[in-house]
Order: C-alpha cells, then sequence, then structure tokens
C-alpha cells in the first residue's frame, strides 16, 4: 500500500478533564480538499491546531510524508495556512506580507520580487501591491491572507473558517477563488467550517466531526445520500425524522412499522435493530412525492402551509400521529397539486430513507 | 471660541497664575540675576563642570530609558497575554508600588544597596564576592533605584499597545517560518513601537529633572540637573544660574514632548496602535 501524504493516527487532546479530540484518525492523499465539518466545539479546530502545532496533542501522531511532525516547531512545519480572522502583518504592505515568509527564509531579492507579483496577479489584487491591510476590504485582506499563505509553495494550506468574518456575497465570491487556486497550484487543502453548504460547495471530501470524533468521512453526496448516523443526517442538508418500530431486515433492508400502523418495506439501515425495536426513519425534505409510484411507500398527512420558495415549494404537514414534516417538491411536480385538499397522501421511495436508532 | 471652553476655565487660571507667571519669572530671572543678560545662559553652556553635569543628566536618563524599556517589554508582553484575573493582580502591584511615598521606596533601596545592605550580604554569604559591590553613591545605584521608579510609567502604555496587537498575528507570522526571533523583530517589536516611544519619551523626560532618587542613591561624581539647580539656589543663593538651568531643562522637556506628540503621532498614521 502506498503511505498517505498526511496522516492523522490516533490523535487524542485533553484540556485538563475535557477531552476535546478522541482518537481521531485520518489519512489525506496529496492534492485533495478535504473539510473538517462540525458545530462549534467538535474538535476540528483543534485537530487543525496540532497540524499547524499550536497545539501539542496529549497522544497520538502527525505524519506528513511518514515523518512525524510533531517534533517540528510551527514555523519549521513548512505549512500554509489561512486564519477566521485576517491576522495579516498590520505594519507591512500587502507587498510586504506576501514576501513576509519569503524573506525569513532568505530568499534572494529577485526571486520574492517574482513570487509577490505572482500571488499578487493569482489573488487579482495587483493595483494594491503598496496599501496597508487597513486600507483593505475584509474580502481582501482575506486574498491577501491567501496569497501569504501559499507564497512558500507549501505542500499543505490549512483553513480555519477563512470566510465566517465576510458576507453572504464576498463569501461565494471568495469560495470561488479557493476553488479556482486549488484547481491551479493543486495544494493539498485542509479546511474548517461549520457551515454545511460551504463544505459541501468546496471539498473532495468532509470529514464530519461530533464531540472530538469523526462521525463520518466521504464525499458530500456520500454524507447527504448515505448518512452513516443520524447526527450526519441531521447535520448535512434538512431532514424529517419519524417514530418507526423495527420489524425485521433481511440484506440490509428493513422492514417498519410507521407510527399511523403503516408497513414500509425495504428501507436502509444502519446497525442492527431487534424485532420490535423503537427507531427513527429518515426522509429529506425532497424525497417526498406528491404522486405515487409502484415502488413508493405512502403516508397520509394534513397540510399547514405552502410556501413558493422559486424552483421548490416547502410544505409543512402534520402527521396522523401529529408529527409535522417538512416537504419540498418541485415547482414543477406541483403543478397537478390541488391545494384544496387539506388531507391527502405524500410518498416516498423507501430506498431514499434510512433507518436509526430511537 | 470652541464649545465646552468655558469649562476649562478654572484650569487654565490656575495653570497660568501657578505655573505660566512663575516660568516667565523664572526666565526674566535667569536674564537679569544678578545683572541683565545672557552670561547665565554662557556660564551654564560654556562652563566644562555645567556641561558634565548636562551630559551625566542625560546619560543616566538615556541609560534609565533604556533599562526601563528592557525589563519592562516581558513584564508588559505577560500581562498582555495573561488571563485579565491574575493580570488584574499584576497590575494591582504594579499600583501599589507607584502608591507608595517615593522616599520610602528609595530609602528601601539604600538599604538593600548599601556597602553592608541586604544584596551584598547575601551575596558574601553565599561565596558569589568576597568584597562588597559599589551598589550605591554611583551611576549603578541610580540606575537601580531610577528604573524601579520607572517602570509602571513604560508598563502601562506598552501593555496597551502590547494587548492590542492579535496574538493570532504572531501565530501567522510563526507559519509564514518565522523564527521566535524574525517574529519578535519583524513583527512584535514594530507593533510595539508606538507604546515603547510613549513610555521611553516620558521616562526619559521624568528622569532628566528628577531630584530625590539621584540626590539619595547617586554619588557626588555624577550630579544631575536638578541637584545642581537645587544646589545652586539653596547653597549659593545664585538665583539667576538656578534659573538658567531650571529654564534650559524645561525647554529641552518641551521639545521632547514635542518629538513624543509626533513620534507617536506618525505610529498611527501607520496603523501601529
Amino acid at each position: 500500500m502506498t503511505q498517505p501524504f498526511l496522516s492523522i493516527r490516533k490523535l487524542r487532546k485533553a484540556f485538563g478533564a475535557i477531552t476535546a479530540v478522541h482518537d481521531v484518525t485520518l489519512d489525506i492523499p496529496k492534492g485533495e480538499f478535504l473539510t473538517f465539518l462540525g458545530p462549534s466545539g467538535s474538535g476540528k479546530s483543534t485537530t487543525l491546531y496540532a497540524i499547524a502545532g499550536f497545539q501539542d496533542p496529549s497522544s497520538g501522531d502527525v505524519l506528513l510524508q511518514g515523518k512525524s511532525l510533531l517534533a517540528v516547531p510551527s514555523h519549521k512545519r513548512n505549512i500554509g495556512m489561512v486564519f477566521q480572522r485576517y491576522t495579516l502583518f498590520p505594519h507591512l504592505t500587502v507587498a510586504d506580507n506576501i514576501a513576509f515568509p519569503l524573506r525569513v527564509r532568505r530568499r534572494p531579492d529577485a526571486e520574492v520580487k517574482r513570487k509577490v507579483a505572482d500571488m499578487l496577479a493569482m489573488v487579482r489584487l495587483e493595483s494594491f501591491a503598496a496599501r496597508l491591510p487597513g486600507a483593505l476590504s475584509g474580502g481582501q485582506q482575506q486574498r491577501v491572507a491567501l496569497a501569504r499563505a501559499l507564497a512558500y509553495d507549501p505542500p499543505i494550506l490549512l483553513m480555519d473558517e477563512p470566510l465566517s468574518a465576510l458576507d453572504k456575497k464576498l463569501r461565494e465570491e471568495i469560495q470561488a477563488e479557493i476553488r479556482r487556486i486549488h484547481r491551479e497550484t493543486g495544494v493539498t487543502i485542509l479546511y474548517v467550517t461549520h457551515d454545511q453548504e460551504e463544505a459541501l460547495h468546496l471539498s473532495d471530501r468532509i470529514a464530519l466531526f461530533r464531540d472530538g470524533r469523526i462521525e463520518q468521512t466521504g464525499t458530500g453526496e456520500d454524507l447527504y445520500l448515505r448518512p452513516a448516523t443520524d447526527f450526519v443526517a441531521g447535520f448535512i442538508g434538512n431532514s424529517n425524522f419519524l417514530a418507526a418500530e423495527h420489524l425485521e431486515t433481511i440484506d440490509g433492508a428493513a422492514t417498519i412499522r410507521l407510527g399511523d400502523g403503516s408497513v414500509v418495506s425495504g428501507v436502509n439501515v444502519n446497525g442492527t435493530f431487534g424485532k420490535g425495536q423503537r427507531a427513527r426513519l429518515m426522509v429529506r425534505p425532497e424525497a417526498f412525492r406528491m404522486e405515487r409510484n409502484p415502488t413508493s411507500a405512502e403516508l397520509t398527512v394534513e397540510i399547514v402551509d405552502v410556501a413558493f420558495y422559486g424552483e421548490r415549494r416547502r410544505i409543512v404537514a402534520r402527521t396522523a400521529a401529529g408529527q409535522e414534516l417538512d416537504i419540498r417538491p418541485t415547482t414543477a411536480a406541483m403543478e397537478t397539486y390541488n391545494s384544496s385538499l387539506p388531507r391527502r397522501q405524500v410518498f416516498f421511495d423507501p430506498a431514499a430513507a434510512f433507518l436509526f436508532p430511537a | 471660541m470652541p464649545a465646552g471652553f468655558g469649562g476649562l476655565l478654572p484650569a487654565l487660571i490656575l495653570v497660568t497664575l501657578f505655573f505660566v507667571v512663575p516660568v516667565l519669572a523664572l526666565l526674566l530671572r535667569s536674564v537679569t540675576g544678578p545683572e541683565p543678560g545672557f552670561q547665565n545662559y554662557a556660564t551654564l553652556l560654556g562652563d566644562g563642570t555645567y556641561a558634565r553635569v548636562f551630559f551625566n543628566t542625560f546619560l543616566v536618563a538615556s541609560v534609565v530609558t533604556i533599562v526601563t524599556v528592557l525589563v519592562a517589554f516581558p513584564v508588559a508582553w505577560m500581562l498582555a497575554i495573561m488571563p485579565s484575573a491574575l493580570a488584574s493582580i499584576v497590575f494591582g502591584v504594579i499600583i501599589l508600588s507607584m502608591w507608595t511615598n517615593l522616599l520610602t521606596r528609595t530609602y528601601a533601596w539604600m538599604v538593600l544597596l548599601q556597602r553592608t545592605g541586604v544584596i551584598n550580604r547575601t551575596l558574601m554569604d553565599i561565596g558569589l564576592i568576597s568584597t562588597p559591590l559599589p551598589l550605591i553613591n554611583n551611576l549603578t545605584g541610580v540606575t537601580i533605584g531610577m528604573v524601579y521608579i520607572m517602570l509602571p510609567f513604560m508598563i502601562l502604555p506598552l501593555v496597551g499597545t502590547l494587548r492590542a496587537i492579535d496574538p493570532m498575528t504572531l501565530r501567522a507570522a510563526a507559519l509564514c517560518g518565522a523564527s521566535p526571533f524574525d517574529a519578535f523583530c519583524r513583527i512584535l517589536l514594530p507593533l510595539s513601537l508606538p507604546g515603547i516611544a510613549a513610555g521611553g519619551l516620558m521616562v526619559f523626560v521624568m528622569s532628566l529633572g528628577y531630584f530625590v532618587t539621584p540626590a539619595l542613591l547617586g554619588g557626588t561624581s555624577n550630579m544631575m540637573l536638578a541637584e545642581m539647580i537645587a544646589q545652586m539656589i539653596q547653597s549659593l543663593l545664585n538665583w539667576g544660574l538656578g534659573s538658567a538651568a531650571a529654564f534650559i531643562l524645561l525647554v529641552v522637556t518641551m521639545a521632547l514632548y514635542a518629538l513624543q506628540l509626533r513620534l507617536v503621532g506618525a505610529g498611527r498614521a501607520t496603523g501601529g496602535v
């Protein structure tokens, strides 16, 4: 087996009695864009800081091309990093900020000059070279930070919630910039965010953190379409959880009974369930259909509200058991929908539903 | 007239009556006593003995300022990064020492520094030295005593400047490849320069005119300006010469204050503060 480019081995970090990271293990291939996604306090930033060398892990190891980084001080790790706040050097111009990592490496002046020009072109800030950071907008400052972090061609770029201080429009702009730069430079990026949309847009793979552990690692599609746990299902995208009772499981497909007594066969299962065990069935809002098809399961609901959201509608419905559902059919699918019926059936494909422990 | 000027009036009257008028009287005295002319200034600036006192005054003030900066910087840095509960305790200790009577503190240093003082005895008892170190009645004594007294005036402005520096900036510098030394020289020091300038000039200006500590801890061979003025007026009753010396001190002090304003102003303009 080939050696992974960056390898996090059983990383553990405790602050006194509180363990922030529990035995996180992860291999990252060269050139990958991997995102640590999770709520605040889930250990994603702590893991990143251990890679940066800001915090010594309590146990475990971080290996870059097979060599441990732990004994290497931050300034010798040759890692690039972009921070949540901009952390540019306020007394240095944009050009001097970008030149800083090259100057401390005692690179020749001609090379520094050329590289700074390249980097300014990469982040499209050529005309801002002589400005001080204070005279730049938040988005521009973050682009300078990106240029500074990449100026010395680090093999890994760490990004700690780099867009959280920016407004929505700027965030999208810089996201596009980050994608382009990742494509152009091929640098391996470890990106930390609590924003699932950002993670889905940007990443090749996502490691979803919860309480200091990785809940699931996979592509955005994996996490969205095949969530390993109810936490993943709840964190990525929107989901409905219906109370259910497990009847039997054959070949990874379960038969369950819903609250209204209807029996549904062929839902996906994670874990093992006993007969009669209480469980929760997860169905995505957009997995509901308004029309029956041969394989679909059905649910009788009362429509509470219908709102128009452009390409989709958002229906708030209530099941016979009194549980509220979020249903988002496409506007096209709603053309034949008769809104005058307050009680009606909605349908879902059992193959798009997942059974989780209650 | 700017709004709120009326509120300044009492202070203005006070300053005029008890500062501006006496200073003008001082100036007048320096060019009239004992007879009209600039001979007092000529004497002070031309005579080697007086020149030595001026030189010594600037030397002591410079040494005190440099040593104070060196001692205050690490303290200020610790204060800037330590948890605020702990920092307020340390601040309390610093302020408390400022509130203690100046003479008390200076006499305490005499007890510590003299030939048979605590420091010399301890060093001799543990066998580090065999004869007492000359720690008092010389430049060493003055420097130690004055640095101690000046420290709060350096620490307080410096902490303000250092607290405004985002500690993440230093982490960013480290990841950029800067060794702790590089990060200090290229990032921390330039960013703290406005605080060093403000505190440094404050300490320097205060040291120039300091009287009690140099008088008690210094020697006769390195007399400072304030001591000389006191001697001229109290012992020699030469009011003209004393006034001229005092006026020179005032002019230098004000020139330095103007410089401080410009430097700190420049620091702000470059984003230093």
